[in-house]
């Protein structure tokens, strides 16, 4: 910490030798993998292009990765150093502790990012330093997303790429030029980083494709950056992260284990309480419990065990561990009872089977306000994108139940 | 054999679940582990704790069910879990089973019986770890084996392994212009394999997770009344190592039964008897199946039909369809 703090005193004063700048590639754990890849190699060799030094690094506690989990990759870029003299200040490290670029490839991570066990819910702009910038690939308006952010002390940027995330699998890559845009919208937010020249001659390099230099451009102008002032942003409702160093593991290094415990309703059900999934959520499940026909097959096919059998033979959903797979969606037998919706269109993880005891046909009305009539329904090999399927109308309220 | 009647109640002394809203409610394996999205390896953890009941002990081998399960000073476990390496699954099983014995021979703990499985991924149970898993099923202690088979080295960003199915692409076996097949050996054959020959063995089963519904948990139940060494061999649908939605588990999973690949049977003191009989049924073509996998999004026409045609000879011509082909592989000499 207090090396990188010299740094940027150093650089702020203007001082030669000291031009170290960070880049924190936020991306979805294998969803977004190569996608998260492929940028950080493209600012290295760009930035090489110009004559820099860089080099790129993945966070070390995010491999082996998990379809969903938030995962990190930092570029690391010096005008001045040399390869040795910079790797002497930012290699062998886990974890980068400012960024002068933040890139965010899946905007719901804004609501916060859980890694790995005992971290905590962090907040996204965590690394962002003072004039930096952070840049969301996003549909979202800038004001949205920074009132899901930490309040920071300072100003910083945010800057909005436009477009939807794009998510593939192992094995079958998506070309949708993301990668390339991203770089180009780097280049728009961070010149003193990577120049949009560079990044053209990158691309010119790779792919010998001019038509990608198009959508590189075309991603530069339609950039639109605004600012943060310390005024914007939550205060934010989670524990800071604490990791426990070793003189905290019990005899044997063993861990304690989940207590026992059972009951029915929301949150009967005992659970780690130290590594909560919700933060690898792109979707949440919407359930309307009036057309729920109380099979249970949401319930036996969840994953991450977080649906709570409740008296009335309902399942709650608890929204701090759901990781947003769409199991429950696809076995749910019912049309339209579980529907997978976009996480950034709610704000809060309470449980939606209380407010559906305590005003049913408000729940319903303002869910079916909230999912409208598209439903996105992902093709089974990932890459290859998704279907948006048009609904004529609703289903109606059933007061009396599903059954 | 009376007690492996289809729809039968009881097996043993153990009570089988005839109905998913009789299934307890309780978890021991509860939520804030570190599995991937729709994991059907986490399913499996889940319904067998279920069905063994609060008084087990599991210990897990090496593989993506270890890492999992213990982020960093948490774990997701209400029982007692233990870790140990990845060709010492059956090992830790023996142990364990015969550490609980003399405690409870010198009256050290209450003489009533613990449950004790091992949980092994396709590489610590049917590849590296086989010879461990060997000698536990040839032991005379009571233990249950479940080899979770998601058909890679899922943990460390798959590997083959020798029960990944012909074809597929790992790190290992990446497609490329010059050889569009790099995975050319076909599963090894791990359930009929251990039935066959371990004479100790008590109870050997295929089954997935979540389809039939409580289809798997019967066989958990049944494998730990059996008195002795059992094995269950499940196939787990990995949306990070097949590439397809985390949605779509539970459909691969049910895909991979109808159409033949992955045969659901039990193995009771020598007797067959399907679960699923795929002979009866019309089989789905496998086609549908492997094209909902990104692993196989390099196979080609000639490759659907070389697939299929094994998964025919499996069930047209081997001797017991669908579990083992005697005569094919071994025959007298002249």
């Amino acid at each position: 910490m207090t090396q990188n703090v010299a740094e940027n005193e150093a650089r702020k004063s203007g001082k030669e030798g000291m031009d170290v700048y960070r880049v924190e590639i936020n991306y979805r754990g294998i969803f977004q993998k190569r996608l998260g890849y492929n940028i950080s190699h493209g600012i290295v060799y760009a930035a090489h292009s110009e004559g820099k030094t860089a080099f790129s690094n993945g966070r070390y506690s995010d491999d082996p990765q998990r379809n969903g989990i938030p995962c990190a990759n930092f570029a690391i870029v010096s005008g001045s150093l040399g390869e040795e003299e910079l790797e002497a200040i930012a290699s062998a490290k886990m974890d980068v502790d400012e960024a002068d670029v933040v890139l965010v490839l899946d905007d719901t991570m804004a609501k916060g990012l859980e890694p790995w066990g005992h971290y905590g819910i962090r907040p996204i702009n965590q690394k962002v330093v003072e004039g930096g910038t952070i840049l969301f690939v996003s549909r979202r308006k800038p004001a949205e997303l920074a009132k899901l952010m930490e309040r920071r002390p300072f100003t910083y940027r945010l800057a909005v790429l436009p477009g939807d995330r794009s998510f593939a699998g192992l094995w079958y890559q998506r070309d949708d030029n993301t990668d390339i845009r991203v770089l180009a919208a780097v280049a728009r937010v961070a010149p003193h980083i990577v120049d949009m020249e560079s990044v053209v001659r990158y691309i010119r390099g790779k792919f010998n494709d001019e038509k990608r230099v198009e959508a590189a451009r075309e991603a530069y102008d339609s950039v639109a950056v605004s600012e943060v002032s310390p005024d914007d942003g939550m205060v934010w409702p989670y524990e800071k992260p604490a990791l426990p160093a070793w003189q905290d593991f019990d005899e044997g290094m063993a861990v304690k284990s989940v207590k026992r415990g059972f009951k029915m309703g929301p949150r009967g059900q005992n659970r780690n309480p130290d590594f909560r999934r919700g933060t690898s959520r792109s979707q949440r499940p919407v359930i309307r419990f009036d057309t729920c026909i109380k099979c249970t097959l949401c319930w036996y096919d969840c994953p991450d065990e977080c649906f709570d059998p409740t008296t009335d033979g309902l399942f709650d959903v608890n929204y701090e561990y759901c990781t947003g797979c769409g199991r429950c969606a696809q076995v749910c037998p019912v049309d339209d009872c579980i529907v997978m919706v976009d996480e950034l269109k709610f704000d809060s993880n309470s449980s939606p089977w209380e407010d559906y005891t305590v005003d049913p046909e408000e729940y319903v009305r303002r869910m079916e306000e909230i999912k409208g009539l598209s439903r996105e329904v992902p093709s089974p090999v990932t890459g290859m994108g998704e279907r948006i399927l048009e609904r004529k109308e609703s289903v109606p309220f059933k007061p009396k139940g599903g059954k | 054999m009376s007690e492996s009647n289809e729809g039968g109640k009881e097996f043993g002394n153990a009570k089988l679940y005839t109905s998913v809203h009789g299934i307890d409610l309780e978890e021991f394996y509860s939520s804030g582990h570190r599995t991937c999205q729709g994991c059907e390896s986490a399913l499996v953890m889940r319904d067998f704790i279920k069905a063994a009941g609060p008084r087990t002990v599991v210990t897990g081998a090496t593989g993506c069910m270890y890492v999992a399960n213990t982020s960093y000073m948490t774990t997701p476990w209400v029982v007692p879990w233990m870790h140990t390496q990845l060709g010492a699954g059956g090992a830790s099983a023996v142990g364990m089973a015969a550490g609980l014995r003399a405690l409870m021979r010198k009256g050290k703990i209450r003489d009533e019986k613990i449950n004790v499985i091992n949980f092994s991924g396709d590489l610590g149970g049917g590849d590296m770890g086989l010879g461990g898993i060997s000698g536990a099923l040839n032991s005379d202690y009571d233990l249950l084996v479940i080899i979770y088979d998601n058909e890679s080295a899922a943990n460390t960003d798959i590997q083959a392994t020798n029960l990944t199915p012909y074809g597929a692409q790992t790190t290992f076996s990446p497609t490329g212009s010059a050889r569009r097949i790099m995975h050319t050996k076909w599963k090894k054959n791990v359930a009929a394999m251990m039935a066959v020959g371990h004479p100790n063995c008590r109870y050997v089963a295929t089954a997935c997770a979540t389809w039939p519904p409580m289809d798997y948990m019967n066989k958990v139940k049944k494998a730990l009344s059996s008195g002795g060494p059992t094995l269950i061999h499940t196939l787990d649908p990995c949306p990070k190592g097949w590439d397809y939605h985390p949605r779509y588990s539970g459909e691969l999973g049910q895909l991979a039964i109808k159409t033949g690949i992955f045969p659901l049977y039990e193995i009771v003191r020598g007797e067959v008897r399907y679960t699923y009989d795929a002979r009866k049924q019309k089989r789905t073509p496998v086609r549908e199946y492997i094209e909902k996998q990104g692993r196989f999004t390099h196979f080609i026409e000639e490759d659907f039909e070389l697939v299929q045609a094994r998964v025919d000879e499996m069930w047209n011509d081997w001797e017991i369809p669908g579990v083992a082909p005697v005569k094919g592989i071994l025959k007298l000499a002249d």
